[in-house]
């Protein structure tokens, strides 16, 4: 299924990114090759402010925009170029041209005539806005998947070391034993006494106390555990799934990320959130093991070409 | 108070884990530095396999959100989040929230910076941060590590979990804060 999931989010990226792009080109949003009249007050020998009405740039580009009456940008100019820096507070449709023409906050409009304060520039043509913000996607989300990647060895090792003391003095037998009632109903395939359950306890025991430099880690290696029982190698088990599923519901005791958020954005009551996403990851986590159990009994997700140990009652028992 | 506790107990895990193995394993006369050496050796190459299936994926979700592909979901889907009663302002963080993280982090901030953390849709998207995890994230990690490629039921069952827990944060909030 990932595979479906893969080109409908590939192809529709794409296709959605040309539609749009289209569209653009042939309402003509951006005012290509139109002149735009501003206001130059000049402070210094070339840097200085442009302005306009948030009326004229409606009726420039005939959107209807959230602003102050009056719009204002530092500007500078140099020769017959007037460079126009943008800001989180410019209107969307500059803010893309910008971002469309130098991939900054910048844009560099031409002069093409002045009178005393007014003047009128042509901005810089913005086409295919989408198409590129697609291509910079590909190159910069490749390399952030890289990036944390790498970024995981150093934990990934120290966790690792500490769950192989762990497995060698036999405390993950203990852990393994202590939530064995819980464990054998939610992974009936797993040996209660195996690696593997150890380590899927210390993997939510992380997420519950929204340790996730330690979680990640504590997880491949169940996971590895659990391919250790895997007799179809680069097909998923059974046990993978149910654990996968426990695992994309994030059920933790404090969501630290979000009350953190909360707090910085002057909340009055960050942690009001405790209760209720416990709830919202409580239910998720119950719906997840329910729908991977039931799943996997579905034809479509058997595992195919071993219907007889399947039937045997080995692997989906 | 409860939230203290449940803070500190956060900050001394993993001291108190890892002091509590190492004692136990030279307690049991486990070569303790051999030990953890031999584990640890697993990282690189553990790190190094995932690389492939996390380029695979989130190149698919960035090509997806730059195209402006969410919108129009969006906009389709709004009619649907209005007959349930979730505020249509909530719905690109329930679309989001299973495909990436830093950008639903991102779309939390937005949207409790315009409309308030206290309001009631700051509080619901809040709740709908913390009631899920980034499910495609975790499905390539997870299954990346261990050279796992054909997922079978994993993604529908991941999926229902994120429907469950959207549903779950919006009842509640309306419960509770509605």
């Amino acid at each position: 299924m990932l595979n479906y999931v893969w080109i409908a989010l590939v192809l529709i990226g794409v296709l959605a990114a040309a539609g749009s792009d289209i569209y653009d080109a042939s309402t003509n949003r951006y005012r290509n090759g139109e002149q735009f009249e501003l206001r130059y007050d000049s402070l210094a020998e070339n840097s200085g402010r442009v302005s306009y009405t948030r009326e004229y740039f409606d009726k420039f580009y005939g959107v209807s925009i959230e602003s102050p009456d009056t719009l204002t940008y530092n500007a500078s100019l140099v020769g017959s170029s007037l460079k126009i820096t943008t800001d989180e507070k410019s209107p969307e449709l500059w803010r893309t041209v910008a971002k469309t023409d130098d991939n900054s906050d910048q844009i560099t409009a031409k002069v093409m005539s002045r009178h005393g304060r007014e003047m009128t520039v042509l901005l810089p043509t913005t086409s295919l806005v989408k198409t590129k913000a697609v291509l910079d996607a590909v190159i910069s989300y490749s390399e952030m998947a890289v990036k944390i990647a790498l970024g995981l060895i150093g934990v990934m090792a120290f966790w690792l070391g500490i769950m192989k003391l762990a497995e060698d003095s036999g405390m993950i037998k203990i852990i393994a034993r202590i939530m064995k009632p819980v464990m054998v109903r939610v992974f009936p395939d797993i040996p209660p006494d195996h690696p593997a359950i150890g380590a899927m306890i210390m993997n939510m025991a992380a997420n519950m106390l929204g340790l996730n430099n330690a979680a990640t880690p504590l997880g491949l290696k169940a996971m590895d555990e659990l391919d250790k029982l895997n007799p179809h190698k680069g097909t998923a088990t059974d046990a993978m799934v149910t654990f996968l599923a426990i695992n994309t519901a994030g059920l933790t005791l404090i969501p630290a990320t979000a009350i953190a958020v909360r707090a910085a954005l002057g909340s009055k009551d960050p942690t009001v959130i405790l209760l209720t996403s416990f709830f919202g990851a409580g239910l998720a986590t119950i719906a997840g093991i329910i729908a991977a159990r039931l799943l996997q009994r579905l034809k479509v997700y058997r595992i195919k070409d071993t219907t007889e140990e399947a039937q045997g009652g080995g692997e989906t028992k | 108070m409860i939230r203290q506790i449940l803070e500190a107990l956060s900050i001394i895990a993993i001291p108190l884990i890892v002091a509590g193995f190492v004692a136990y394993a030279a307690k049991k006369k486990v070569p303790v530095y051999e030990s953890f050496v031999a584990g640890a050796k697993g990282g690189f190459e553990i790190a190094i396999k995932i690389i492939p299936y996390l380029v695979a994926m989130l190149v698919a979700i960035g090509i997806f959100r730059a195209s402006g592909a969410m919108e129009l979901l969006v906009n389709a889907l709004s009619p649907v989040a209005r007959l349930i009663g979730m505020p249509p302002e909530a719905l690109p963080m329930a679309l989001l929230r299973p495909l990436s993280g830093s950008g639903s982090l991102g779309l939390m901030a937005d949207i409790m910076k315009k409309y308030g953390p206290d309001s009631f849709i700051g509080i619901l998207v809040s709740t709908m941060y913390g009631s899920s995890e980034t499910t495609f994230y975790v499905l390539a990690v997870y299954f990346g590590a261990v050279n796992v490629y054909r997922t079978r039921h994993a993604v529908a069952a991941g999926l229902i979990a994120d429907f469950v827990g959207m549903l779950g944060a919006l009842l509640i909030c309306k419960i509770l804060f509605g």
